[in-house]
């Protein structure tokens, strides 16, 4: 009887259901669903969907310490059974039929000295070869490979080795002597395991040293050092990674990099017992220290390979925990995924268990949201709430940036059509810019001015002046003080009320909003230009149009009795029934008629009506005092909202960029902000760390939507907006002549006084010069695919920063076509034209020069995308 | 070849046997609870003279002091010999025979005094700790040396000193002690850690009780019988020398016994106990012995030297042992 056997379990090789147990016996277990006609008494349940039935059991093999299964098909039950002693006995559990394992069952191999055989293993390809591993002794080999199939011959043995079989092995047809390779002289072996990479090769853990015998040249091994010599196992995934330990400590070698380890796990206060690399998933290790009822989980999925780095790479690590009582041992199934048997330390408590992979999760650049368990690849994405997906501002973002939002830079104002029209906040900061833009146009000096936001002009004004002016079409002296001064007139053009010159005339606009069917608003600016008899009439306008609103009739009526009298019943009557009318615009009218001079809060406060024209308002009406303080307050609750319209006050200044903050705080829109700072913010706003931010984070928008002309074109519109953003030329092409720089040379090169008409070749001097180098006039290299040499014609041309602008459009097109351009790979350096090559590359992988083998096109990880924007 | 100095600093001690009892609980604990003790070499050689005790300084600390024993003052160090790296399976000679021409000659020719112990697993060369630089001096053309620290063998290299260290003197070596063979038959074996509680009681009894019983009933009959056994437990391994009558009580299969059942006789040497000064005996034993070809242990006590060669060859050693005492 073995005393303080610990269990272990192996799975078949073969047959995917069936295991066995060894601790002082050997148990053969079938594993299956638990439950249905098949439950028979003797089942034990290993989890709540499978159940075990012990199918044979075998004792016949005492002094048990170690065990190893026939890797080959047939016989199929046969396992090795290495003893305290250190003989090796081949028994089967179950019945065989098979005759070859009838001739091998009960075939013991017995070392010359008896000594504890530590562990066994299979060759996996020459299954007649079985290793042994031994303790040490003095004059004996610690590493034993038995051919199984050898036969005794007593006589050969007997003369030489003098071989005195004591009574237990009678039998002696069944005892082999002779090992086939004995290796390890004077030395342990702790562990043992075939190389996957070759089979003739053996890895054993020896005492104090790895060391990797070849049976085709047993006189030499390889071997490190090392106190990490226990249970040594080859990943079953990388067949140069494995993992040995020594107490509490793993150690991960590289075997092509053999001197030390690549790395080792954190040290366990238990010493280990035993580690596994899991067959059905790469990288995966798991571990078992004594006493514990936890297997720990090692993740080297992601593991750099070690050469060359010398970094520790990252390794997730995790505990399960299986069953509630402590682990005797665990094996691997070695097909079904992530799943282990486990068995107690005592009393054969036996569990099935699947490792429950991570999750890994990951939103797509659109709207859907993917995750990763095990094999499986989940799919999310909101199904029929289209609405909610087209609330979504990336969603919004991504269909903006397709129909080119931001990018009409000549026609600023159209941006917001391209953005779809709806949303007044894009439109009004897209006005301001309009407006803006206009501004420059006029008065280029006054652009510091410009920019900086009503808030910024209204507090430099000065000079105001105060007019009482007339209800226009009225002889009446209206009591409304009217306030004026240069700056209030810029402000009012900022909101669009006038146009230009110095005449306060709001005509033009009022059209304009008769044209946009805007009735209320525009009689609301007549209004406030103290024109009532104007507003009446685009009242009735508004009433009388196609599809007006006839209530418009009845608000000019009672606009037209308008009295300034303190307590008529009109006042009364219109101060509090104008609060039940819906149109804003129509409200501020009675407001602003029947409230107190100075006291403009029903209109100012209006918050339904646009900001631009209560601005515009309190600009025409508010006192030098009383203009600050609103345009403050106001500013301060833009930019608490993060509303656009207040871009309007603070213009693109520090403050805009707080209302432009809070604004992506609240949606999210990085275009709009990215493309409004880029439009109209002098450098050092640009600057601002959340500026760059909104751009960085809208470029990797693009570039993830795969929107790569997009990203382009706004790389090139900002870099004439902010040269600063350009980067610097990092790739030049030299002549393999001269070794000069084959662009921009024209110029530079002060020795080529003489045009090259002078040599001849002036029939076509463009077409000579594109494929010669202009430095030294020898050919360029030639196109790997058409064989012409390459050169294109703008990288002759000296461009300048200034030339750059003079430069046209359609020539500068035409000058670099991209078809004509130089590509190359830079792993083997052939290339030629870019559109040759593309067009090769669509249909192959390796490179177009014969002699090379070269997959360019696979090196390259984004050559097999494509832009989802078509340019 | 390799030339591992291990860690282990050991003393070296012999218990007088009227002294034993007081001795038994470290002892015991030493022997059969390994996991109680942070000692991982230990040996015990029971001799008609004495007991002499190898022990590592943790397990120093478990025996007590006494007037009954006496410590050899020095301490010492284990080297062991490796075949290492590249060559890996000519069969060569067994045990002492092995490295008698490699190691324990140069080092005679040193005046470097060793003490030697053989075992099933390995031969252990002890030398004094502070002999060691002239040891690795003397070893460091023939062997790759490595120093085993905390359990990891690293290489170390010869300090280069020469400075002081006297020139060998290659004098030929006489055996100048007596000899005396025994007429039993003895058994250098192992068994597994694992089963050593089972046979914990009997190994008890043959240790501390056998000694008076058997030589009473022996020593009548055979006064060339000697009273002879040495268990140690060095890095986990159990090694037990005893003679064939002692092993004939044990279980079946509880013994490793080689396949070829093999048997030694053992060589006696001394006649006045040896002291740990005098040098070369070793060698003087062992040479002969490697020129023969003939295997061998080697155990030293603290008073006398055993060595033990196959029974077969018993009397040809003796005689080339006495014709090499007498021909000088």
């Amino acid at each position: 009887i073995m005393s303080g056997s610990k269990p272990d379990i192996l799975w078949s090789p073969h047959h995917p259901d069936r295991y066995v147990i060894c601790d002082s016996e050997l148990g053969l277990y079938r594993i299956g669903p638990t439950g249905g006609s098949e439950t028979k008494a003797g089942a034990l349940p290993l989890s709540e969907e499978t159940a075990a039935t012990l199918l044979a059991i075998n004792s016949d093999t005492p002094y048990m310490k170690c065990v190893a299964w026939y890797p080959k098909h047939e016989p199929e039950c046969l396992l090795a059974v290495g003893q305290a002693n250190g003989r090796v006995v081949l028994t089967s559990l179950g019945q065989s039929h098979n005759t070859a394992c009838k001739e091998l069952v009960g075939k013991e191999f017995v070392p010359k000295h008896a000594r504890q055989c530590n562990t066994l293993a299979w060759n996996p390809v020459d299954s007649n070869l079985l290793a042994a591993g031994l303790d040490k002794h003095r004059a004996d080999f610690s590493v034993l490979i038995w051919d199984i199939s050898s036969k005794f011959s007593p006589e050969a043995s007997v003369a030489s080795e003098k071989i005195r079989l004591s009574s237990v092995d009678l039998d002696s047809s069944t005892v082999v002597t002779k090992p086939l390779y004995e290796l390890g002289q004077n030395d342990a072996c702790l562990s043992l395991c075939w190389l996957l990479r070759d089979p003739k090769l053996l890895l054993a853990g020896m005492h104090r040293n790895l060391a990797i015998f070849d049976l085709r040249n047993t006189s030499q091994k390889t071997f490190v050092n090392t106190k990490a010599v226990q249970g040594v196992t080859v990943d079953p995934h990388v067949h140069d990674r494995v993992a040995s330990f020594f107490e509490g400590q793993v150690a991960i070698w590289d075997l092509r990099k053999f001197e030390k380890p690549v790395l080792t796990l954190t040290e366990q206060p238990k010493p280990l017992t035993k580690v596994a690399w899991c067959p059905t998933r790469n990288g995966l290790l798991a571990t078992l220290t004594r006493d514990s009822n936890i297997i720990r989980l090692y993740d080297m999925q992601h593991t750099p390979t070690p050469i060359g780095d010398e970094t520790e790479p990252t390794i997730i690590e995790r505990s399960v925990q299986p069953c509630e009582s402590q682990i005797g041992s665990f094996a691997w199934h070695p097909s079904s995924q992530n799943r282990m048997v486990v068995v107690s330390a005592a009393n054969r408590v036996m569990t099935d268990f699947t490792v429950f992979e991570r999750i890994s999760l990951a939103w797509s650049s659109t709207t859907s949201l993917m995750w990763a368990c095990g094999r499986h690849l989940y799919d999310c994405s909101e199904d029929g709430a289209e609405g909610a997906i087209e609330k979504d501002i990336a969603t919004k973002m991504r269909q903006r940036a397709q129909s080119r939002y931001g990018h009409d830079t000549v026609q600023v104002w159209r941006n917001h059509l391209l953005a779809g029209g709806k949303d007044s906040q894009l439109k009004s900061s897209h006005m301001k810019q309009c407006a803006e833009d206009m501004e420059l146009k006029l008065q280029g000096n006054k652009q510091a001015v410009v920019y900086s936001g009503i808030k910024n002009i209204v507090k430099t004004s000065s000079g105001t002046t105060e007019s009482r002016r007339c209800w226009s079409g009225s002889d009446r002296q209206s009591d409304v003080p009217r306030y004026h001064s240069e700056e209030r007139c810029l402000a009012l053009r900022l909101c669009g009320w006038i146009s230009r010159g110095p005449d306060i005339d709001v005509e033009i606009f009022l059209r304009s909003l008769e044209h946009e069917r805007e009735w209320e608003r525009a009689a609301a600016v007549a209004l406030f230009n103290l024109d009532i008899r104007r507003a009446i009439q685009i009242l009735n306008k508004g009433a009388t149009a196609d599809k007006g609103d006839l209530n418009l009739n009845v608000v000019a009526m009672a606009l037209s009795g308008y009295t300034d009298e303190k307590s008529s019943l009109w006042r009364e009557m219109c101060s509090s029934l104008r609060l039940q009318l819906k149109n804003p615009y129509l409200c501020v009218m009675f407001a602003f008629l029947t409230s107190e001079t100075g006291a403009y809060d029903g209109v100012l406060f209006e918050s339904s009506v646009a900001v631009r024209d209560r601005v515009a308002f309190a600009c025409m009406f508010l006192s030098d005092a009383q203009l600050p303080r609103y345009i403050d307050k106001l500013t301060n609750e833009m930019k608490e909202a993060g509303n656009l319209e207040g871009i309007l006050l603070t213009g693109l200044t520090k403050d805009g960029v707080d209302l432009m903050e809070s604004y992506v705080d609240r949606t999210g829109d990085v275009q709009t902000a990215s493309f409004c700072m880029l439009k109209g913010s002098p450098g050092d706003v640009l600057k601002d760390p959340r500026v760059q931010c909104w751009i960085e984070n809208y470029r990797n928008l693009l570039d993830a939507w795969r929107f790569w002309h997009k990203r382009a074109e706004f790389d090139i519109h900002r870099g004439k907006l902010d040269p600063s953003s350009k980067p610097l030329a990092q790739v030049f092409v030299s002549c393999n002549f001269c070794g000069k720089s084959i662009s921009y040379s024209c110029s530079a090169m002060p020795h080529q006084g003489r045009g090259f008409s002078q040599y001849g070749v002036s029939g076509s001097p463009t077409k000579s010069k594109v494929t010669s180098c202009p430095g030294c006039r020898k050919p360029l290299p030639r196109c790997a695919l058409c064989l012409m040499n390459m050169g294109t014609p703008v990288s002759n041309c000296p461009v300048t920063g200034k030339s750059e602008e003079k430069v046209d459009l359609t020539r500068e097109n035409k000058l670099a076509q991209f078809n004509n351009w130089f590509t190359w790979c830079h792993n083997c350096r052939h290339g030629g034209h870019a559109g040759h090559m593309l067009s090769w590359f669509r249909d192959h992988t390796e490179c177009p020069v014969s002699a090379c083998t070269c997959k360019c096109m696979q090196l390259d990880t984004t050559g097999n995308l494509v832009p989802s924007d078509s340019s | 070849m390799e030339l591992h100095i291990l860690e282990h600093s050991l003393k070296v001690a012999s218990i007088e046997k009227e002294g034993i009892q007081i001795c038994t609980h470290g002892l015991i604990k030493l022997a059969f609870l390994a996991s109680k003790t942070r000692c991982k070499f230990f040996s015990l050689t029971e001799t008609p003279e004495d007991y002499t005790i190898i022990v590592d300084e943790e397990g120093f600390k478990e025996l007590p002091q006494s007037e009954h024993i006496s410590v050899a003052d020095a301490t010492w160090l284990a080297l062991n010999v490796v075949p290492g790296g590249g060559n890996a399976s000519n069969s060569q000679p067994i045990g002492v025979t092995k490295i008698a021409k490699s190691v324990i000659a140069p080092l005679a020719d040193h005046n470097i005094s060793v003490f030697m112990l053989s075992t099933y697993q390995t031969d252990f060369i002890l030398v004094r700790e502070r002999d060691l630089p002239m040891v690795m001096h003397t070893l460091s053309s023939e062997f790759t040396l490595l120093r085993v620290v905390n359990g990891e063998t690293v290489a170390v290299h010869d300090l280069g000193v020469t400075n002081g260290f006297v020139k060998p003197k290659l004098a030929p070596r006489p055996v100048i002690h007596p000899l005396s063979s025994p007429s039993n038959m003895f058994c250098v074996t192992s068994l597994d850690p694992d089963t050593l509680p089972s046979v914990a009681t009997l190994l008890m009894d043959v240790m501390f009780y056998s000694g008076g019983l058997k030589e009473a009933g022996a020593s009548s009959e055979d006064s060339s019988h000697i009273r002879f056994f040495s268990f140690s437990l060095i890095e986990g391994y159990i090694s037990l020398v005893m003679d064939e009558q002692t092993t004939q009580r044990f279980p079946n299969n509880v013994l490793f016994t080689s396949a070829s059942g093999e048997l030694w006789k053992m060589v006696r040497i001394g006649g006045q106990p040896l002291g740990f000064d005098e040098c070369g005996i070793v060698a003087q034993i062992s040479e002969p012995l490697a020129t023969a070809d003939i295997p061998a242990y080697y155990i030293s006590t603290f008073k006398f030297d055993h060595a033990l060669v196959p029974e077969e060859n018993i009397q040809s050693v003796i005689g080339a042992l006495r014709t090499k005492s007498t021909a000088e």
